[in-house]
């Protein structure tokens, strides 16, 4: 059923990005045919493209492709999209795991610890507030000026200094690759690089996640469960830990999952202040070029990403609630 | 202990089990508890519970019972401002701090709530619960064997939502056990459950009891639940002990006007009438907040006279009994008390019922070989099969049944909550029939005030604003809210007062078929009978006809002249209530009546 469901909405992706390349203004023929080429051309170019063809007919072939891996040509780098994309995507994944990672620690430690009420926490919360509405750009250009700038701690952008020895395959993952192939100093540079850019990324989600953990421990903490819990003699860190903790998951895995829309969309902000070589890089130059054929690919394998993602977040909370198990 | 006649705590069991035990597990002292927002939920209490005794506390929601119980555990609510003492074996809970609370708690007490169902962690394994309380994994065998737990070794593994009510409890009471305490709390542990399952429970408390030692705290709502397992009762009222003693004793002979009210407020399961109004307690438990100067009973007490108002009664001896109890009039008022208490206890020969005949061949509802299969991927399971029944146009019928014979599905399914899964469903004349549920405090949205939860209901009438507004009054006046409810969100209702702003929903546009789903289970008698009146003035006056489904008997015969019993899906007796529960025809009803706790069975 749940496979099911991740198949349609794929399909509805697919369509959707497929009448979005099709309906858009700019005019594909003529972007690949180069700008001043005579109408004559251009329609030479429709013609090879297929454009002349009914929008259904046109549909099914898309489809068709499609099911070959193939996404067509960029127009700005003239290679398949699906080349450029396999290119990029291992460091944007990179990217987007790290700031996961960050998002699940500074979500659970900030939201435990600011369950209870102790001194200070209120302090905490009016920066969990403010530290949720400011703005990705903001952050990520705050954390360059204050951390690379002023304090020369991290550096300024890309995955890699330069100069470093250069890791290929098998993975292409520099991350795992460098550790495959026993080079731990790129994997410690490329960790430092991934500091700044993965924070600035995950700092807004990590806070809502943290907020509705918050809230969610709150409520369990009031629970009839708790009390019995506190009945027993175990201590408060046992009955939040091991009682009240589980059963608060199912919001801010709701909301991680959520926000991780947020996140894809924040990543073509990130990759460009930061120079990261991923696919909102490459995004941000096909944008920039008009290149629909490169877009096109980019929502759709980023929508791939988003709905994986939710299928896991979808088994995390299964996992986590027994009950949901049998619905299920 | 030091027995002392002139000790008001010192009243013990008339059993010789208890009779010289040793010292007391818990002691409380002068003991007053006052909450944030002005509430004083305690109000000096003294009370002594000995190795081995149960002691039962009676009184309404609101008397402070569960205040006490979770004051002796150190468990009071944040914010919780104390006077007096409250010894849990040798700690002092209401000076000490939270770790030594805690460690008082680990190593000497045990405690059961209401709902097992939201009282176990729902994401943790039954094994892991118990295993928190018991040294060990045999320890934990061990005490789930103790509590009749089946197969317990093959369940550790099991999660609470795949057990049964009555499982889930035992879980509950072995995670009590299980570290051997010298005090258990239990909290209307029985509310939750159906007749037949409490009574296996109390007798299952009793045999732990005399098994292991351990001594009881039992709160009930529930005299006759207390007077069959409690060797001493305490009868608490706005945070006082209003009566003290053995429970044959305090029940037989109540000295205390507020005693005597809830025994009179008491459905029996003979005698009576159906047509009149119940004996109630007229009024609720004062705020807690504005509490009188004298007596807290005096606004409520048909007894009161000058003197009431004087100072706070003392708790001294009974005029009545070897207990005590905090009347100043209780000796002049002896006499009168007497005859109630007679009156209440009484086994009166069955009424001539003289119920609104039903205008022959009318029905409000009608069911003809009713199906209900549930399916899940994994089984089937039949909830009902072939139910045939009616309700005569303004006549009553109760359903009664364990949990699970099907009960509530026949009732949602007369009211298009679930469709049945084959046979025909009829409603009479009168379009729509309404709903009260058990727990009307969810039924209720919560940011709506009273009047604008009314309001949603009859403006599908049609009626201009001030038609409307005046309906809206009367509606709440006949249910007997106070304006100033009017303009209440359901959170700052009392549990009464919700079930009645879930009555004024329900009829203000009076249907035709009120389909009732337990609308007491959850309530003080008291406010039982309140509600069970209620029902009864909507069919005198508005001929409003009842489905009334419920697990309780006594109160099946306070609202219906029919009765059909159900057990697994099938009616296997129906017929006039009297008659069927006088001369029982089948197992079942035999059954639920031999469960039914009684104070006049206990005692025989
Ligand atoms: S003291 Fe007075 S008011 Fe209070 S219960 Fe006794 S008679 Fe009633």
């Amino acid at each position: 059923m749940r496979i099911l469901g991740m198949l349609v909405v794929l399909w509805v992706l697919v369509t959707i990005v497929f009448l979005l390349g099709s309906v858009v203004p700019s005019e594909p023929a003529r972007a690949y045919a180069g700008a001043g080429a005579s109408p004559q051309v251009i329609a030479q170019k429709r013609k090879e493209l297929g454009l002349d063809q009914p929008l259904a007919v046109r549909y099914v072939d898309y489809l068709g492709r499609l099911a070959q891996g193939d996404l067509s040509e960029s127009v700005h780098t003239h290679k398949p999209v699906a080349d450029d994309i396999a290119e990029a995507l291992p460091a944007t994944l990179e990217l987007l795991f790290a700031a996961v990672m960050i998002t699940v620690l500074i979500g659970l430690g900030v939201g435990v610890a600011t369950a209870r009420p102790r001194r200070g926490t209120g302090l905490l919360r009016g920066a969990l507030v403010a530290g949720a509405s400011v703005p990705v750009f903001t952050l990520g250009l705050l954390a360059l000026f204050l951390f690379y700038y002023k304090l020369g701690w991290f550096p300024s952008g890309g995955q890699v200094s330069p100069g470093a020895a250069t890791v290929s395959g098998p993975t292409g993952f520099l991350i795992v690759d460098s550790l495959l192939r026993g080079q731990p100093e790129v994997f410690f540079d490329v960790l430092w690089h991934l500091v700044l850019p993965a924070t600035a990324l995950a700092l807004t989600p990590a806070l809502l996640t943290a907020r509705t953990l918050r809230s969610s421990l709150r409520f369990s903490l009031r629970q009839d469960y708790a009390r019995t819990a506190r009945a027993k003699g175990l201590r408060e860190r046992d009955v939040l830990w091991r009682h009240a903790l589980r059963n608060s998951l199912n919001a801010p895995l709701t909301i991680c999952g959520l926000e991780l829309g947020g996140m894809l969309a924040g990543i073509a902000v990130v990759e460009t202040i930061f120079a990261w070589p991923g696919i909102g890089l490459y995004i941000d130059r096909s944008i920039a070029a008009g290149d629909v054929p490169a877009i096109a690919g980019v929502t759709l394998v980023t929508g791939i990403v988003f709905v994986f993602a939710n299928a896991i977040v979808d088994l995390l909370q299964l996992a986590v609630d027994p009950r949901l198990r049998r619905l299920a | 202990m030091q027995t002392d006649a002139n000790d008001p705590r010192s009243v013990t069991a008339a059993e010789p089990a208890t009779e010289g035990a040793s010292r007391p597990v818990a002691t409380v002292r002068g003991l007053h508890l006052r909450l944030p927002g002005g509430v004083h939920a305690l109000r000096g209490v003294d009370l002594e519970i000995e190795a081995g005794e149960i002691v039962g506390l009676v009184g309404e929601s609101g008397s402070g019972k569960t205040m006490l119980g979770l004051s002796l555990l150190g468990l009071a609510p944040a914010g919780a401002r104390f006077e007096g003492e409250a010894w849990l074996a040798g700690t002092e809970m209401t000076a000490a701090d939270s770790e030594a609370r805690r460690l008082a708690r680990r190593e000497h007490a045990g405690a059961v709530f209401q709902d097992p169902m939201t009282s176990l962690n729902p994401t943790m394994k039954i094994g892991t619960q118990v295993g928190e309380a018991a040294a060990s994994r045999e320890a934990v065998v061990e005490a789930l064997e103790q509590v009749g737990f089946p197969e317990p070794e093959r369940r550790l593994g099991q999660y609470p939502h795949e057990l049964s009510g009555g499982l889930r409890q035992r879980v509950m009471i072995a995670m009590a056990i299980a570290r051997r305490p010298a005090l258990v709390l239990l909290d209307e542990p029985t509310t939750a459950l159906d007749v037949t399952l409490q009574r296996t429970t109390l007798k299952l408390l009793r045999g732990l009891r005399d098994e292991l030692g351990v001594a009881m705290l039992f709160i009930t709502h529930d005299l006759a639940v207390a007077a069959e397992i409690a060797d001493r009762v305490a009868v608490l009222y706005a945070g006082r002990v209003a009566e003290l003693g053995v429970p044959s004793a305090v029940f037989r002979h109540p000295s205390h006007p507020y005693t005597a009210g809830l025994l009179a407020s008491r459905l029996a399961l003979a005698g009576g009438d159906r047509d009149g109004e119940l004996a109630t307690l007229g009024g609720e438990p004062p705020d807690p907040r504005r509490l009188p100067p004298g007596c807290p009973f005096e606004p409520r007490c048909p007894f009161s006279r000058e003197v009431c108002s004087l100072g706070l009664p003392a708790l001294v001896p009974s005029p009545r009994h070897p207990g005590l109890d905090a009347c100043v009039r209780a000796a002049e008022i002896a006499p009168e008390l007497e005859a109630g208490a007679a009156r209440a206890l009484a086994l009166a020969p069955p009424p001539v019922s003289s119920a609104p005949e039903p205008a022959p061949g009318v029905a409000a509802l009608e069911l003809r070989h009713v199906e209900k299969t549930f399916r899940s991927r994994r089984h089937e399971q039949r909830a009902v099969s072939d139910v045939s029944l009616t309700v005569p146009e303004g006549g009553a019928l109760a359903l009664v049944g364990e949990s699970g014979c099907g009960k509530t599905t026949i009732l949602r399914i007369a009211v298009a909550l679930e469709r049945a899964g084959g046979g025909a469903v009829e409603l009479g004349p009168g379009g729509r029939p309404q709903m009260v549920f058990q727990d009307a405090g969810s039924s209720l949205t919560p940011w709506m005030t009273v009047r604008q939860l009314l309001d949603e209901r009859v403006r599908t009438e049609g009626l201009g604003a001030a038609e409307r507004s005046r309906r809206i009054d009367e509606t709440l006046a006949w249910v007997g809210l106070s304006q100033e409810v009017a303009t209440m969100r359901p959170s700052r209702l009392s549990g009464g007062q919700r079930q009645r702003v879930a009555l004024a929903r329900a009829v203000i546009v009076p249907p035709a078929l009120l389909a009732c789903d337990e609308p007491t289970s959850a309530l003080d008698v008291s406010l039982a009978a309140v509600v069970i009146n209620l029902l009864r003035r909507l069919r005198r006056e508005l001929g409003v006809a009842l489905l009334f489904v419920t697990h309780d008997l006594a109160v099946a015969r306070a609202v219906a002249e029919e009765i059909a019993v159900m057990s697994a899906g099938r009616i296997v007796e129906r017929g006039e209530t009297d008659r069927v529960l006088r001369e029982p025809q089948s197992e079942e009803t035999r059954r639920l009546l031999e469960a039914v706790p009684s104070m006049e069975r206990t005692w025989r």
